[in-house]
């Protein structure tokens, strides 16, 4: 079976681009990973462009197309992909997928969105659901996991706000992130109050942006004469929805990451790095607990104690996560692979990981029933 | 408590998940389903376990609070300003709901107090009309723990 691998990547910083349209931001992405890996567009035999709210936005849809064809690629198959805030690491799962089963010995992975518009609103699981129509937003989701969180293992306001600081310190040596000024504790509990008790600095900004990933078989990587980066795992879940669900010990988390793990033969205790989705700063610390980098409920503690910071035990989110990178929902899952690419290839700069050989990207989207409605897991090697 | 039939007229959001039940007061429109035994909120077209179609079951409201929070940004759906939501451990059927708490109980709000249901006007439907909206409200009687 061939062994895929991420032959080249490429992305804009993730920013404000009220003058660039969907498919400028996409195509510029797409055009720098086939410079990366050095390939002609006719080399590529699938393609998966990964987009969550442009359809809602602009009316748009099948807008991968649009943006292959600008960057010459055309006749291929080429699937449009929405999976909420995984649709960018959905994209890659098929893309890797595909290159397993030997559907493909090459494709490219477009992770692009543009939300900073007026009309964008707050994310919700969608309009027509019951529990939006009771006032259920994104943030309020995890800060019904961040008061149990507190509650059961003493986790506290300043430990959540460690991650917020943390991300913005790791953002500083990151030239494509959008924040890039430190904060320090006392800047995130001072912010205003959006959900109790997460202020603004704890949720994740959108932006616009642009990511995109060349995946291809070890063999033709060879061929190409680049250092390839293997993906060792790439795994997708979906929620358990059963109630009552466990806000403090989310199982579809602790399921997804175990599976990675298995799938890669490897543990906790293998990771160089992680990227993880830290929409908020509750989530990065349910994550560590989940990807076993500490154990159930430590994950306050852990931050707090620089465990996770560069120069820590597992560095987790060094490009600065979704908290300050920035999060163009349909990109991050694309830009989180970027990141771990970067550091096993030593070319992430000021952020570097010494010596890094594994990396895991983790992300998760959409809210079901007290529950994610997607969780993907990649485990990367050099 | 008393509510005049203006107000008992209004549109109900979300559609079907909650009902006037006479004496007893409001009380959640769930699903059972006799085979696996196993009561849903809100009713599924189908049980996930057995795939028959789930009985219309009227599940009690009361409850205790297992987390709450305040939303303090722009409220959606004419919704007060700041309001508060929640998952509710329901007493009877053991199921742990989402819903919205009485915006007058905030401050008062702790995770473990009783909560019962109320089905009151509450924000706007998606006409922009008023409506009603089922929500949960701090029960002010003993096993209140405040
Ligand atoms: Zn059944």
């Amino acid at each position: 079976m061939p062994k895929p691998v991420v032959a080249g990547v490429g992305m804009i910083p993730f920013a404000k681009y009220p003058q660039r349209s969907l498919v400028d931001l996409g195509a510029e992405a797409a055009f720098l990973a086939l410079k990366d890996a050095g390939v002609a567009p006719g080399r590529v035999e699938a393609g998966f462009f990964a987009n969550a709210v442009g359809s809602r936005l602009f009316g748009d849809s099948t807008i991968g197309q649009n943006v292959l064809w600008e960057v010459g690629i055309n006749r291929i198959p080429v699937i449009n992909v929405e999976n909420a805030c995984t649709s960018g690491s959905t994209a890659f799962y098929l893309a890797c997928n595909a290159v397993a089963a030997g559907q493909a010995e090459m494709a490219l992975v477009v992770g692009a969105e543009k939300m900073c518009v007026p009309e964008f609103g707050l994310i919700n699981s969608g309009e027509s659901e019951w529990d939006t129509q009771l006032g259920l937003v994104a943030p309020a989701s995890f800060a019904l996991r961040a008061q149990r969180h507190m509650l059961e293992f003493g986790t506290t306001v300043e430990q959540m706000a460690q991650v917020a600081v943390k991300n913005r310190a790791h953002a500083a040596g990151n030239p494509v992130a959008m924040f890039r000024d430190l904060i320090t504790v006392e800047d995130v509990l001072a912010a205003p109050m959006i959900v109790d008790p997460l202020t603004r600095f704890q949720c994740c900004p959108i932006a616009d942006g642009a990511a995109a990933l060349v995946v291809c078989s070890e063999a033709v990587a060879r061929g190409l004469g680049r250092a390839a980066v293997r993906v060792k795992a790439v795994v997708l879940g979906t929620g358990g929805y059963e109630s009552p669900q466990d806000l403090a010990h989310w199982e579809t988390d602790y399921r997804v990451c175990a599976q990675a793990y298995e799938k890669a033969g490897l543990g906790p205790e293998d990771l160089d790095l992680v990227e993880c989705h830290d929409a908020f700063t509750i989530s990065e610390i349910l994550h560590y607990e989940a990807l076993g980098l500490c154990p159930p409920g430590e994950g306050g503690r852990f931050v707090a104690q620089g465990h996770a910071s560069l120069g820590g035990r597992v560095p987790v989110n060094p490009s600065g996560g979704l908290l300050s990178r920035g999060h163009p929902v349909g990109a991050t899952g694309v830009a989180q692979v970027i990141e771990i690419v970067e550091q096993l290839r030593g070319q992430a700069g000021p952020r570097q990981i010494a010596g890094a050989k594994v990396g895991l990207a983790h992300c998760m989207g959409g809210d079901k029933a007290g529950d994610t409605k997607s969780c993907t897991a990649a485990i990367l090697s050099i | 408590m008393h509510i005049d039939n203006q107000q008992d007229t209004l549109p109900l959001v979300p559609e079907g998940i909650a009902a006037e039940a006479g004496e007893t007061g409001p009380v959640l429109t769930g699903g059972h389903c006799p085979h696996c035994r196993r009561d849903f909120f809100p009713r599924p077209r189908h049980c996930p376990q057995c795939l028959q179609p789930p009985e219309e079951r009227q599940l009690s409201g009361d409850g205790v609070i297992y987390s709450y929070t305040v939303v303090r940004t722009r409220a959606p759906f004419g919704l007060p300003q700041p309001y508060a939501v929640g998952f509710i451990d329901l007493s009877q059927s053991g199921l742990r709901i989402f819903g919205l708490l009485n915006q007058s109980d905030i401050g008062r709000l702790a995770i473990g107090k009783a909560v019962c249901l109320k089905l009151e006007p509450l924000g706007l439907d998606g006409k922009g009309g008023p409506c009603r909206r089922p929500y949960f409200s701090l029960a002010e009687r003993e096993g209140d723990d405040a």
